[in-house]
């Protein structure tokens, strides 16, 4: 685990969900995670992490903005959360819910070698592998939260 | 004459240069891979890479992520059926992933491609 190269603290982010600000916020959070934690491939990871639970944020949001929070503990063993919260439709909770299930079952590594070789022959232009992908690459202990009006969220902590 | 006769794009935050090189040849990726559907560029392109790869019978085609800032997983996907591609290929050509171990994802994440087909690519610095 990284040192703290501060005290601990969060940056919180809202958006209206739009493909073009992911960048923008990817480049943010970035630097946040580059001055709170001081090991650059840990910061990487978590700024790669977070860029794909934001596509997921605006893939399946409806027209509410898009909610990302990264937290940095300020202990010995510090601590990194991310959540990405969004309201999204019935079908749209729905579907993630099946997503997330087949991505949190079985290894990380096998899982995400069949979901890619599955995805390559998708022919409808979705992946589906950006949940695997930080599942694999973070090794992190990932949640996911339907509310009853189907305001979900996604988590991570490192 | 070109090794390969792929023209080089540009697109968004991404270009993409193909170039000859010893029996073979270079595509290199400079800037952002992280369209909302890179597969539009990425999959005919690639396609082309590869049945020029094939037709040509080169030894070698190296692609250069070194300039590469950000691949998301919908890019991962387009690389991935490109190495796909290669298990049954009637010509079989060498794959090198060419990576900077200064960008952290491109070590963990060229590594995984490298599964699919086990032994068609390597990953290089």
């Amino acid at each position: 685990m990284g040192k703290l190269t501060a005290s601990g603290g969060y940056v919180e982010l809202k958006f209206g969900p739009q493909w073009k600000y992911i960048a923008i916020c990817r480049a943010f959070l970035q630097n946040f995670l580059a001055v709170s934690v001081d090991d650059a491939k840990k910061s990487d990871t978590i700024a790669m992490a977070a860029s794909e639970l934001l596509e997921n944020g605006v893939k399946y949001a409806s027209n509410d903005g898009t909610v990302i929070r990264v937290a940095v503990t300020a202990e010995e063993d510090p601590k990194i959360s991310v959540r990405v919260t969004n309201s999204a439709t019935a079908q749209q909770a729905a579907e993630l819910k099946e997503i997330f299930r087949k991505v949190m079952s079985g290894d990380p590594l096998q899982t995400y070698m069949e979901l890619m070789r599955q995805a390559a022959v998708r022919e409808d232009g979705k992946s589906q592998l950006g949940l695997a992908r930080i599942r694999y690459e973070t090794n992190a202990r990932m949640h996911l939260e339907v509310s009853d009006d189907n305001e979900i969220t996604i988590g991570l902590d490192v | 004459m070109a090794a390969i006769n792929v023209e080089s794009i540009k697109q968004d935050r991404i270009e993409i240069r193909v170039e000859d090189a010893t029996k073979g040849a270079v595509v290199r990726f400079i800037g952002d891979i992280d369209m909302e559907d890179p597969s539009k560029l990425l999959d005919p392109f690639l396609a082309k890479v590869h049945s020029e790869a094939i037709e040509k019978k080169l030894e070698v085609v190296s692609a250069d992520f070194t300039k590469l800032n950000f691949l998301n997983s919908s890019g991962i996907k387009s690389i991935a059926k490109w190495v796909m591609k290669l298990s049954t290929a009637e010509h079989k050509y060498k794959l090198r992933f060419l990576h900077d171990p200064s960008i952290s994802w491109q070590a963990t994440s060229l590594q995984t491609l490298t599964f699919l087909v086990p032994g068609a690519v390597t990953v290089e610095k």
